[in-house]
């Protein structure tokens, strides 16, 4: 676990941690999905990705792992073409769902335990699962319990402590906060800060517009598979995220913003 | 990587509640049909030893050979005809036997306990054809398809790990779980047998272990199928819904269906018809022994009068019965030959399902399989023989019911002995080798190896398509 625990490498990065290259997917039906998306996420940096259902952010997370094959353009992983070398980039990648639904039957260490032998993490003793476990808040009552007795706050720290194991240098969260209540929403932001300063890039998909503005190093807008806007947090200093994003989209449905 | 998966694979599966209830009931039911097949043999063996002491005591206190006219040929039980019934219920299992004359088998198991012809017994391959296929099916229908709707498989395929690595981690781990609670079951089963005293040899106990190795071949195969499935839909619902409908058809209807389809195609004179015209023959030769009787001179004999009649008698008896074995005979191998196409029409057909070869293996295994009776009845015929030539060294003759005493008046008869009953020849039922069960089981075991395979593929190639997200 010391390689965990130990300081942030603030060296700075050779290549990013994560990179879209025109990164596009359409899909049979004809539906354009992602157009031509472009951006760079380097380590010790999060990016929150802000847009509506059907926005494309999760078919862009598909593709970071695979679970798709663009139709143009790449997605990497500390510059493994993810489609190409599927394994090699997922080595190097963890991922946290919306809604994160571990083995019901295995207790909270079992869980654990499969994903990180799965992440190539066989070496992890018990008291290293526990260590992430109370890490990410939960107490030690409940390391044993079966995670079907878990609420979805409890399952949604597994899926993090999951990720935090596996030690990537790349983390995905797909809408990691939805339903989460304002205690875990918090904690959560404070596991985040943690990670970015032990070194991950962070990729952030969601819907919430206060938590992006809180913790977000970059933030993007998209619509209809497209960024319709960037920007750095220095560039968002003062200025109302949620009226931007209003703006954004209603000027992408007709009137742009100035 | 593929460690991982199978370790997870069984310690999810066997950690399950649903596991725990469906496979409680699985386990009493094996664990019951060993008990019940135990209970069964012991009751055949007391009915056995009932009527070959019967068949011998007939003869208690007779002091002619010439009333020994026939013996009782009676099929003894055996334990793997218990644990998988096949035909043995069906079967006559007693034959009485003469020195010459055709052989009908009568007395079967369903013939006395008709109830169990209406809900058979519970064996083996009801266990394994019936319920266990349906654990199977209820224990892996969601294999895939619902680890994609809990998530879990999003979460699986972040990590490194090839499709390949996982389906064969996942069938393999199902495979070894499920197999191995069976076999624990089964164990019990045999030990349960064991503590009953049935008597098992070594033949035997190798032919339970192919039976039960078949057994586990034909609900691998419904497992890989069962995952198969799962991996062509992505609702768990669908793909139970899905297996449901093949396994009603695969146990229920194609093995009933391919037996009517070739009744159909294919003909046979019912054994009513040609009883009937064996009949008709049996009573036109009995006239014409009749007539032949009234041409009888005892003054072509250098022999005395009486003994001249006997010989006659026998002579024409012995004409009579080898025609009306030879016209029974040709009818019978016309309706055997047209029966076998007919049977090996419906066995085509029936075993496009996997129940039909685990069916037809199981039976040929323990013994009970279709030839069983012919098996039977030609050990039966081999008696006869013997028992024919033990009358003749006794009487002279062969030919039963005709006897001409001579009683000269005044004359004292012989001193009457009682016979001694051990003396005639004993009827002793041999197994078919094992060897020889094995090559012929080798076809359908084979074909359920190739279900298996075929299953496994297609769950592979299904999976290596399926939909992740």
């Amino acid at each position: 676990m010391e390689n965990l625990q130990s300081g942030p490498n603030l060296k700075p990065p050779d290549r990013p941690a994560l990179e879209a290259v025109n990164l596009t997917k359409r899909y049979e039906d004809g539906l354009l999905a992602l157009d031509h998306i472009n951006f760079v996420v380097n380590p010790g940096e999060i990016f929150a990705v802000l847009g509506g259902n059907g926005a494309g952010k999760t078919t862009m997370i598909n593709l970071f792992l695979n679970f798709l094959e663009p139709t143009e353009g790449e997605a990497r992983i500390c510059g493994i073409v993810s489609h190409k070398e599927p394994l090699l980039a997922k080595e190097k990648v963890a991922f946290v769902s919306e809604n994160v639904n571990l083995y019901p039957n295995f207790t909270a260490i079992q869980n654990l335990d499969f994903f990180a032998r799965l992440g190539g993490r066989t070496n992890c003793t018990r008291e290293d699962y526990r260590d992430v476990l109370r890490r990410v808040g939960l107490v030690d009552d409940v390391h044993n319990k079966r995670l079907r007795t878990f609420s979805k706050g409890m399952r949604q720290k597994c899926g993090i402590a999951i990720a935090i194991l596996k030690n990537a240098t790349a983390v995905l969260l797909d809408e990691p906060t939805s339903g989460l209540d304002p205690k875990a929403g918090f904690d959560f932001l404070e596991l985040l800060r943690s990670l970015r300063k032990e070194g991950k890039a962070i990729l952030m998909s969601t819907h919430d517009i206060f938590r992006a503005r809180e913790i977000a190093d970059k933030v993007a807008i998209m619509d209809r598979g497209r960024i319709i806007m960037k920007k750095t947090a220095q560039e968002l200093h003062g200025t109302d995220l949620e009226q931007l994003y209003m703006q954004y989209m209603a000027g992408h449905n007709g009137e742009r913003p100035n | 990587m593929l460690k991982v998966i199978i370790n997870k694979e069984i310690r999810d599966l066997l950690g399950s509640t649903k596991f725990a209830i469906i496979f409680g009931v699985c386990a009493l039911l094996i664990i019951a049909t060993f008990y019940v097949a135990g209970t069964r043999y012991k009751i055949n063996q007391s009915y056995h030893e009932a009527s070959v002491t019967e068949n011998l005591r007939r003869y208690e206190g007779v002091t002619d050979w010439f009333d020994v006219q026939d013996s009782r040929v009676i099929l003894p039980p055996s334990p793997l005809a218990c644990l998988v019934t096949g035909v043995s219920n069906d079967i006559g299992r007693s034959i009485l036997v003469s020195g010459i004359g055709e052989l009908t088998a009568e007395g079967s198991r369903y013939n006395e306990d008709p109830l169990f012809a209406i809900f058979r017994f519970l064996d083996l391959e009801y266990v394994f054809g019936v319920i266990l296929s349906l654990l199977a099916i209820l224990l892996c229908y969601n294999s895939i398809s619902g680890e994609k709707e809990q998530g879990t498989l999003r979460l699986t395929f972040a990590q490194p790990i090839s499709r390949s690595t996982y389906i064969l981690g996942k069938i393999l781990g199902s495979f070894i779980a499920l197999s191995a609670s069976i076999l624990v079951a089964i164990a019990v089963g045999c030990l349960v047998f064991i503590i009953m005293g049935i008597p098992m040899t070594d033949d035997q106990w190798l032919r339970l272990i192919l039976i039960i190795i078949v057994g586990l071949l034909y609900f691998g195969a419904f497992m890989s199928l069962s995952v198969f499935l799962s991996a062509l839909t992505s609702r768990s619902a669908n793909s139970l819904l899905l297996l449901l409908v093949v396994w009603i058809c695969a146990v229920l209807i194609v093995p009933r269906v391919s037996v009517l389809a070739a009744g159909r195609t294919v003909e046979v004179p019912s054994v009513d018809a040609i009883a009937n015209e064996k009949a008709t023959f049996r009573a036109q030769t009995r006239q014409e022994f009749i007539d032949a009787m009234t041409h009888f001179n005892p003054d072509k004999y250098e022999e005395s009068a009486d003994k001249a009649l006997m010989t006659f008698m026998d002579s024409l008896q012995k004409e009579r019965e080898n025609r009306v074995s030879e016209f029974a005979g040709r009818l019978n191998e016309n309706r055997r030959n047209r029966q076998q196409v007919q049977h090996r029409l419906a066995l085509a057909l029936a075993r496009i399902s996997p129940t039909a070869s685990m069916s037809l293996s199981m039976s040929q295994l323990a013994g009970t399989d279709v030839d069983m009776s012919r098996d039977f009845m030609e050990q039966a015929l081999t008696y006869q023989k013997k028992f024919a030539s033990f009358c003749e060294a006794k009487t002279g003759v062969v030919a039963s019911g005709f006897r001409v005493i001579r009683q000269v008046e005044g004359e004292e008869l012989p001193e009457e002995k009682p016979l001694d009953v051990s003396e005639i020849p004993v009827f002793e039922h041999h197994e078919m080798a094992t060897a020889a069960v094995v090559d012929a089981a080798i076809p359908d075991i084979g074909l359920l190896v190739i279900y298996n395979l075929l299953f496994f593929v297609g769950a592979f190639v299904a999976f290596l398509k399926y939909d992740l997200r």
